[in-house]
């Protein structure tokens, strides 16, 4: 099976990873991303933040980006139609 | 051969002579088992219980759709199945995560042992109770622990689980697990597991790399973790 890597980028730094992970095809390597980047929102989330403004870029052995996920991509998302942050 | 499962137990109560050399005749066949092997499968009969001599092992459940739960890590001296003597077959399977050495204790012996032994038998008692503290301590984690949190606190119970049997150097120890399968331990992709250990590794508490834990600063990790080590039950009482 190849190797995939699955760098993080965010507005306050980077996660590389120097180790990779062994998937059947490209497919396999999506789905990861975008469950990794659920469980990642979701325990931000239990923090009381949200940060969508980042991705995950998935690499071959040879840094070549082989596929992009945005966080925005992870989700369905329904805001309330004000512009004002939402004050209980 | 027995010297990891005495450490264990003598560090919780007192042990014969007459009564080691009882469990080392409990005791039979050693086999070596390469990495990634499921030793026992989920529902198989079984007549003997596994002691594991040398190496990491795990019990783990899979869902349907392939993902995947370690509920219990293994290190040396424990026995992965001793609740297999009374429940005959298991709900989960054990597998091997790196190389290992395992000895195999026949129901039938282990029969006598507890029919002769009764302090024995109250001692590998202890060591499934043990088991079950360890498990809920898991929980706990998985349930309400923050994923570092749950990291650094997994990496806390090894320690002392691993200094018990004597595999800690200095704050060094061997974690022979990929980064997938310590996600597994913590419900966590091995993306986010990723992420997790950055965190950990820039708080200065502690490295997992290559296989090794190095923990930089024990207080502070445990501090971080909320680690108690009682449900470790690590002091020596006459059970």
């Amino acid at each position: 099976m190849p190797r995939f890597f699955f760098h993080i980028h965010n507005g306050h730094g980077d996660t590389p990873d120097d180790v990779g992970t062994d998937l059947p095809d490209q497919s396999a390597a999506r789905n990861l991303a975008i469950d990794s980047i659920r469980s990642m929102v979701s325990e931000d989330a239990r923090r009381g933040v949200i940060d969508l403004a980042a991705r995950i870029d998935v690499e071959d052995g040879a840094e070549n980006v082989l596929v992009g996920v945005e966080f925005t991509e992870a989700f369905q998302l329904h805001l309330p139609d004000r512009q004002e942050p939402y004050r209980p | 051969m027995i010297e990891k499962l005495l450490l264990k137990l003598r560090k919780r109560d007192e042990i014969s002579r007459e009564e080691e050399r009882a469990l080392v005749d409990t005791i039979a066949e050693v086999e070596d088992v390469p990495a990634k092997q499921t030793v026992i499968k989920r529902g198989e009969a079984l007549n003997r219980s596994v002691l594991l001599i040398d190496g990491l092992m795990c019990r783990y459940k899979d869902l349907r759709n392939g993902r995947r739960q370690i509920t219990a890590l293994h290190v040396a001296g424990d026995f992965l199945d001793l609740h297999g003597f009374t429940l005959k077959h298991l709900d989960h399977d054990v597998m091997s995560l790196s190389p290992s050495r395992v000895a195999y204790a026949s129901h039938e012996r282990l029969t006598r042992l507890t029919e002769s032994y009764p302090h024995l038998t109250r001692l590998l008692w202890f060591s499934t109770n043990l088991d079950a503290a360890i498990h809920r301590e898991w929980e706990l984690s998985l349930g309400q622990r923050s994923g570092p949190a749950k990291a650094a606190h997994l990496i806390c119970e090894l320690y002392t689980r691993l200094e018990i049997v004597g595999l800690v150097r200095e704050h060094d120890f061997e974690l022979p697990l990929n980064q997938t399968e310590l996600g597994e331990c913590l419900g966590l992709t091995v993306v986010h597991t990723n992420r997790v250990l950055k965190e950990l590794r820039e708080r200065g508490l502690v490295q997992f790399r290559g296989g090794t834990v190095s923990i930089h600063d024990v207080d502070a990790l445990k501090n971080f973790a909320g680690f108690d080590p009682t449900y470790l039950y690590l002091a020596s009482y006459s059970r």
